[in-house]
């Protein structure tokens, strides 16, 4: 049986999966396929979308487990979480959420390559330049995730996944409530469920910290990719325990010292000692090949360039209404510290001219000013190559111009630079 | 389960009952009309804590604010408001809303829009009608254009938009000038609405779906 999709514990129970018959259709909306894996409190199903067909995994989560273990609060405002979250190239989005009184169904993206385990376990142990594409990618899940305030804290392997062209997938980012819990022997069960992710301070139950803790984990899984392994394994669990404690791992000999030095700063089993998110993408081994990191681009729910109609056309009566907030119904939706704003204004300019301005002003900071060809606007580009504010520059009259800055995020942070643009 | 009713007068009506019809009336499915109610708690709740959207609280969402006039909420709240009772109930909440999912349809949308615009009702938008919503709009983003500028605009949309030359827009007028103009449609449809389950996740527990 093939158990990809996420951390579902396989068990080698000989109990028959109930397979879906042909016809189970999820709330008229998701047909379900074949049953990928089972584990304690979970199943996962391959399914399609009735409406477009798009593949998706199921997450069947028996509700009265996550009741029973108190976790109701965390799921829901997991879920929110996760929502926040979406749109980076190497995270599984969750779809959807439905519900019946009996079970959960939480509906994600469809990673179609299966598990990044599979791969390690059927062809052993990768190069690093294979290993450095799937790090390189993982971290950037990790700093996405991080920076948005939410840690994974079960980072692994069987986290893992690849979609269709072969690229990184985590997750269950922000799910922790619905990942399969100790069994209530106390133990964590089989392979996917050892502690050899864990890293040191937890076992040390000194309370620690969700950044550090998923940096430790991208080490372990970074050593077992190119090294084809656990670096820590055993089968007794208090003798694991003290190996993790201790930090003991070694590195054969056929790793570059590059790499080595890099997963002895990962697997530093002092917190506060070791390697950041922000330092591993300084890191010599990381950056191989001049790789640039700055270019990994987050799908934003941007505002679309107003296609070429806007380019030479004068807004009509009905474009300027429909600029007024009342009209605009996602206020209904979206909470007062919403991150997106939009500011107008009018001025009596020329076009070129307002571009010229904002390019000016944007000079001496961080942050880049991409002209549109299409439109006459400009986007704003933070370090790392992602969206912070559209400028966009609609035509009145033949004199007045209407200039909106839609700022996405975290432009918000810089308030020195929307000052300025407010200045105009 | 929630105390409040969606229908008061009418007995023996379950709010799942309710759900499901407005279901079956919509394109949202049962789930999504329970993570809409915990919108429309909360909405409902923000000035005066009655369970139903009285237009302060329409304002407030939309505007931040709960006192300031403006002439598109009270629009909009004249439209949800279908049994004009002076408050937006739950189903009319829905059904209104329904009509901003990504996945309705187009004619909906153009038809909302137009009775949306015609802010007196008169079957068509004449030029002082344009000119005000024009006005409303620069007011409230305290822009100020010249008048003669504003009288144009005004002017110049109404030429394009009105064919048949009468110095005003009509329903099919309005259709045919969306269709020119797609973006004038844009207000219309709500992204939101199709991950509303995630935005609002406390349904998962209280759902009354019995299967899949």
């Amino acid at each position: 049986m093939s158990f990809s999709q996420n951390d579902v514990v396989v068990e080698t129970e000989p109990t028959t999966p109930p397979t879906p018959n042909d016809t189970t259709v999820l709330l008229g909306k998701y047909e379900l396929r074949e049953l990928l894996g089972v584990g304690a409190s979970a199943k996962v199903y391959h399914a399609t979308r009735v409406t477009d067909g798009k593949s998706v995994a199921v997450k069947a989560v028996s509700k009265r487990n996550v009741l029973a273990n108190g976790l109701a609060e965390n799921l829901e405002r997991e879920i929110s979480v996760t929502r926040r979250l979406r749109h980076h190239p190497n995270i599984i989005n969750l779809l959807e959420v439905l519900a019946t009184k009996t079970k959960i169904y939480l509906i994600m993206e469809f990673a179609a390559g299966g598990e990044l385990f599979q791969k390690v376990a059927d062809g052993g142990r990768m190069t690093e330049d294979v290993a450095r594409k799937y790090f390189r990618q993982l971290i950037s899940a990790v700093k996405h995730c991080h920076s948005a305030g939410v840690y994974h804290r079960d980072l692994k392997l069987d986290n893992l996944l690849l979609d269709d062209d072969g690229d990184l997938q985590v997750s269950d980012f922000g799910l922790s409530a619905v990942k399969n819990q100790i069994r209530p022997d106390g133990l964590l069960h089989t392979v996917c469920g050892t502690p050899a992710y864990v890293a040191p301070e937890i076992l040390a139950k000194k309370g620690y910290n969700g950044a550090t803790v998923d940096v430790w984990s991208c080490g372990v899984v970074l050593f077992a990719l190119t090294v084809g392994f656990l670096p820590f394994n055993d089968y007794n669990i208090t003798v694991l325990y003290r190996k993790i404690y201790r930090g003991q791992f070694r590195c054969p000999k056929w790793i570059s010292s590059e790499l080595k030095k890099l997963l002895s700063r990962l697997l530093d089993v002092n917190p506060q000692t070791r390697i950041t998110v922000d330092e591993i993408m300084q890191d010599p081994w990381f950056n191989a090949g001049g790789y640039r990191f700055n270019r990994v681009l987050v799908e934003q729910q941007e505002p679309e360039w107003e296609k070429s109609q806007i380019k030479t056309k004068m807004l009509n009566a009905f474009d300027l209404i429909s600029f007024s907030s009342g009209l605009d119904m996602s206020g209904l939706f979206v909470n007062s510290g919403d991150p997106n704003k939009v500011e107008r204004f009018v001025l009596r300019q020329k076009v070129e001219r307002i571009i010229e301005k904002v390019e000016e002003v944007a000079k001496g900071t961080k942050i880049r000013v991409r002209r549109n060809e299409k439109c006459e606007g400009a986007r704003l580009e933070g370090q790392d190559g992602n969206l912070i504010a559209l400028v966009l520059v609609y035509r009145l009259t033949d004199e007045l111009v209407v200039v909106e800055v839609k700022s996405i995020g975290k432009m918000n942070c810089n308030p020195n630079l929307m000052s300025c643009l407010m200045k105009f | 389960m929630s105390c409040f009713c969606l229908r008061k007068g009418k007995p023996a009506k379950t709010n799942h009952d309710q759900f499901i019809m407005l279901a079956s009336e919509t394109s949202f499915t049962v789930n999504e009309v329970e993570a809409l109610l915990d919108l429309y708690k909360k909405l409902s709740s923000a000035v005066i804590d009655d369970g139903l959207i009285h237009k302060e609280e329409l304002q407030f969402a939309l505007l931040r604010n709960s006192s300031k006039q403006n002439l598109f909420v009270d629009r909009v709240f004249d439209m949800f408001d279908i049994k004009r009772n002076g408050v937006i109930e739950f189903t009319e909440f829905v059904r209104s809303l329904s009509i901003f999912h990504p996945n309705a349809s187009p004619e909906k949308k153009i038809e909302f829009a137009f009775r949306l615009f015609d802010i007196r009702q008169s079957g068509y938008i004449g030029h002082n009608e344009l000119k005000e919503m024009v006005l409303a709009t620069l007011t409230e983003s305290d822009v100020t254009v010249p008048d003669d500028a504003v009288e144009s605009i005004v002017e110049k949309t109404i030429r394009e938009a009105d064919s048949n030359g009468d110095g005003k827009i009509d329903g099919k007028e309005w259709k045919e000038y969306v269709g020119k103009n797609p973006s004038l449609l844009k207000m219309m449809t709500l992204p939101y609405l199709k991950d509303i389950t995630l935005a609002f996740p406390s349904f998962v527990l209280r759902t009354q779906v019995e299967h899949c």
